[in-house]
């Protein structure tokens, strides 16, 4: 399937130059840091404290500062076929895969009128607010979207999705409805950080749907997704209540406000896998001309005993020293109170760096 | 040696306090065209006038002082806030910056021979071949 996209959108620019407006453009972030104390997770062989600064990427930092697990390149490739129809490819070279290039969105996109697009094709889940710009730093203030509410196994799905544009009133709609599946034959997160074993993760049925409204200050956006999930360690099929697949539903909610210098950043999320886990963020950030000092909170709470459950308070700054460049350093404090379902432990890190865009 | 600051700051004040933005549309183009409506189209919220059209908004170069003055004035963003919400919607398939022109001449040239596009010159330099419909 991803072989076939990528042909098929590579036929369709080797085709371009007398038809298609070819548009590359794209971002980079080289970020580094260490930790600078923690706990580890002794329980777990885990000696060292170790710094998890996002989960489906698997960025860790220990001791020794680094330059690796956050930074990445990132190419956009778009072409333009006219009457609406277009082609878009996204690679992403990440510093925590040794920037091994992977297509992390190739999709082509149909512009039914003013209102309706419709794409087809991989592109990114859009689960939470900051999903479809996730790997764009650029576009937001922090050094990274908050950890303890991303944690997502499944970063990327292969699908339909209609795109809807409209207005009522002062307020501005946004929204999309998307189907498809995930098929994750060796997911990182899941295979490196949580089982040590080679994991197999399925998301299949997946439908879902996203509403955005906003007007000048505020801007509101509820989503709801449900999937089937199968997951295979090392071959095995995972049981859940002696069955091999279970229903998740996802819920999120998010709210932000924009008083100019003044914005206020939150998210609540829910996913539903039988057993309840919630996750919710809150962020305040004020602009100094080009400076923009932040304050974050963030958490994940299983809803039940002994469950997993941390969170992170972050402060930082944004520091736009050019047109299409920002510095940002960032400060975060880990707790992470489970024993049995821990996820890196408690730790103290801080992590810098360079976002642009072009 | 403090002097020659104090003059360059003094001058692009004054650039910032005394130009003003007109914004253009072709003189067949009839719809009722607000500031929030000039708003929402150059940051990618609607993409069609009232009746229904398609609305092609038209910018300036980025370091043209025009430009940044429409962002500012009417936009009510700084060229980093503006960078940044177009880098969210064009890394996601969602929109595309408007396009640039050269200058004003570029701009009213292109806006006289088609009816969706929406454009902003230097106050004043607009001519009879466009409407002028806010000024700000």
């Amino acid at each position: 399937m991803k072989t076939k996209l990528a042909l098929a959108i590579a036929s369709c620019m080797l085709a371009a130059p007398s038809f298609a407006e070819v548009n590359l453009s794209g971002f980079a972030s080289i970020n580094g840091g260490k930790v600078l104390s923690g706990s580890g997770v002794p329980q777990f062989g885990i000696e060292d404290p170790i710094f998890l600064a996002d989960y489906p990427i698997v960025s860790t930092y220990d001791e020794e500062f680094s330059l690796e697990p956050e930074s990445l390149f990132g190419l956009q490739i778009t072409a333009d076929l006219a009457d609406g129809l277009s082609a878009t490819a996204q690679i992403v070279a990440r510093g925590a895969n040794d920037f091994d290039a992977k297509f992390e969105w190739a999709y082509i996109s149909y512009e039914l009128n003013e209102s309706w697009t419709i794409q087809a094709g991989k592109k990114r889940l859009p689960l939470f607010y900051y999903s479809d710009f996730y790997d764009v730093g650029y576009a937001y203030v922090w050094m990274r979207a908050p950890a303890d509410n991303y944690t997502w196994q499944i970063f990327n799905y292969n699908g339909i999705n209609a795109l809807y544009t409209g207005e009522v009133g002062d307020w501005s709609l946004s929204g999309n409805i998307y189907t498809g599946r995930e098929d994750d034959e060796s997911n990182k997160l899941l295979s490196e950080f949580f089982f040590g074993e080679p994991t197999r993760e399925i998301w299949k049925d997946i439908v879902g749907g996203v509403l955005q409204a906003s007007n000048d200050w505020l801007e509101i956006r509820g989503t709801y997704m449900t999937y089937t999930n199968q997951r295979y360690r090392s071959g095995e099929p995972v049981l859940w209540d002696g069955k091999d697949e279970r229903e998740g539903d996802f819920y999120g909610l998010a709210v932000n406000a924009d008083f100019g210098n003044l914005f206020i950043l939150s998210e609540l999320n829910r996913l539903d896998l039988g057993g309840k886990l919630d996750t919710r963020m809150l962020t305040v950030g004020y602009r100094i001309d080009s400076v923009t000092p932040f304050i974050s909170y963030a958490e994940f709470e299983e809803d039940s005993a002994g469950g997993e459950e941390h969170n992170t308070t972050s402060v930082g700054i944004r520091w736009d020293f050019h047109p299409a460049a920002a510095f940002k350093v960032q400060y975060d404090n880990v707790n992470d109170e489970s024993f049995d379902l821990a996820v890196a432990g408690d730790s103290e890190a801080i992590t810098f760096g360079i976002d642009l865009v072009f | 040696m403090k002097r020659p600051l104090l003059c360059i700051a003094v001058a692009f004040f004054s650039v910032n306090a005394y130009a003003g933005v007109d914004v253009v549309i072709h003189p067949s183009n009839t719809n009722d065209i607000n500031a929030n409506v000039i708003k929402k189209l150059f940051i990618g919220k609607s993409k069609s006038f009232a009746d229904g059209t398609k609305a092609i908004p038209l910018t300036q170069t980025a370091n043209a002082p025009i430009t940044g003055e429409f962002n500012e004035r009417v936009l009510n963003k700084s060229a980093t806030q503006l960078r940044a919400h177009w880098s969210k919607l064009v890394f996601t398939g969602k929109g595309t910056p408007p396009k640039e022109a050269a200058n004003d001449a570029e701009v009213l040239a292109l806006v006289a021979s088609n009816p969706n596009i929406i454009g902003f010159v230097t106050s004043g330099s607009a001519d009879g071949s466009v409407k002028v419909v806010q000024s700000f």
